[in-house]
């Protein structure tokens, strides 16, 4: 029974929905202490629900940047602890958002919406974009070793950071597109209104529901509190 | 002259009648129904394109997670502006399709969902932009067209901000603080001021996007 057995990922649509809940919650709330209580649990949660990776990547980042904003908070209201908690919980719900929406694979985020009988047009280009942040990463790099190669100077001056990275970069973003395009076209994709099957489906799990229902229960009880 | 040679002939005489017709069309503007019609079908090669422009414009944005903490007029749409007008702007004038700007909007939506919530309402500002554009340019047959598509984009989402300062920013505070700033404490010189700013900031991205896009152009690159 797929509605009962354990999975290792969160259903796209949840991972989104609870995103979406504990980042309004968190901004809604931000300025008092039942918020970083709930977003503490919440935290808890999400790593119980398999998300602990994505706890571990976003969680320096909240301390390094939430930490400076919340320092700058503090003293720009004349070290009032009210303004330091709200930014405090503003870092925290924004952060704890991304970790179930890191979770989504590409792959099955465009199966989820294929399922829904979204337009492939658009599941199309959100798996391209994506899946497509490594490579552009990867092409970023290359591009800024071949400036390095050439002697081209700082990527700080604007004219060498558009005639030597700029324009290189667009260049073969163009070319890895039409290359792109070929190879989906290739493989039998159509745009059109023509017939699909969805090769894995994604089921909507106890685990998920439980997962939503916790991550509302707590809202409730901080709410309550 | 071989029947081989006649046969080479006929072909370059063939392709050269077709060329020039072409640009003879080209000149009248009447090159096929395509150019004449104002929508047009969306092939794979324009999704594809989109949606690696968009991922661009996506990673250059990902500072929007610390600017939304930022409680100043304005501060989201400066800090974006360029990357928000740069790429959407190559992205219209490769695709130079009606809802080329709405396709990157929708692209985008679902990490803006996660960045900051009120930004998803983006696919709304793109649609007015390109309804706007339609309106006024009837197409995006004109690189201007483009760029007025792409400086409005981001600017429209300056109402936005309205709603985020009123309804999650003081909802848990009396003193409606957060509201204040947004209107500049009272300065309207200093939000119209800031507005104008967001204006010329995505209007400078939308023209070097022009810009690169017409060397792309030149270059062969951009079909």
């Amino acid at each position: 029974m797929a509605f009962f057995r354990h999975k290792r990922n969160l259903y796209p649509l949840i991972a989104i929905a609870s995103a979406l809940l504990i980042m309004v919650f968190g901004l809604v709330m931000a300025r008092t202490v039942a918020c970083s209580y709930f977003l503490l649990g919440a935290l808890a949660w999400v790593i119980l629900f398999g998300c602990y990776k994505q706890a571990l990547k976003a969680l320096p980042l909240f301390i390094l940047f939430g930490g400076v904003f919340t320092l700058i908070a503090y003293f720009s209201s004349e070290k009032n602890f009210d303004s330091a908690l709200a930014m405090t919980n503003r870092f925290g719900a924004v952060f704890l958002a991304v970790m179930p929406g890191m979770s989504i694979q590409a792959v099955a985020m465009t199966r989820n919406l294929s399922q829904l009988h979204t337009p492939r047009g658009i599941t199309l280009g959100m798996l391209i974009t994506m899946s497509f942040i490594p490579v552009l990463r990867a092409e970023i790099k290359r591009v800024r070793e071949a400036m390095k190669t050439r002697g081209a100077g700082s990527i700080f001056n604007p004219k060498i950071f558009y005639r030597a990275f700029l324009i290189p970069l667009v260049t073969r973003l163009v070319d890895i597109s039409d290359t792109l395009a070929l190879s989906i076209e290739t493989r039998g994709f159509t745009l059109g209104k023509s017939k699909y099957t969805v090769y894995k489906k994604e089921v909507i799990n106890v685990f998920d529901i439980l997962y939503l229902l916790g991550l509302i229960a707590g809202v409730a009880f901080a709410v309550v509190l | 002259m071989t029947p081989r040679e006649k046969a080479i002939l006929e072909l370059v005489r063939f392709s050269e009648e077709e060329q020039r017709i072409a640009v003879e069309a080209e000149r009248h503007g009447e090159s096929g129904k395509a150019k004449r019609k104002i929508f047009q079908k969306y092939m794979i090669k324009d999704i594809v394109f989109l949606a690696i422009i968009t991922c661009c414009t996506l990673i250059t944005g990902a500072v929007m997670p610390l600017l939304v903490n930022v409680p100043l007029f304005g501060i989201i749409q400066l800090g974006l502006g360029i990357q928000f007008s740069l790429f959407p702007v190559i992205g219209m004038m490769k695709v130079k399709k009606p809802f080329a700007l709405l396709l990157q909007s929708m692209f985008i939506s679902i990490f803006l969902m996660f960045m900051f919530p009120p930004m998803v309402l983006l696919i709304a500002c793109a649609l007015v932009a390109e309804l706007l554009t339609l309106l006024i340019f009837r197409g995006y047959h004109s690189d201007w067209a483009c760029v007025f598509a792409g400086t409005l984009y981001m600017p429209l989402t300056l109402p936005l901000l309205y709603m985020y300062y009123n309804v999650f920013y003081t909802v848990s505070g009396e003193e409606k603080a957060a509201v204040s700033m947004f209107i500049g404490g009272g300065n309207v010189g200093l939000t119209v001021g800031i507005s104008f700013a967001v204006i010329a900031v995505c209007f400078v991205g939308s023209v070097i996007g022009m810009v690169i896009a017409r060397e792309l152009k030149k270059a062969g690159k951009l079909k």
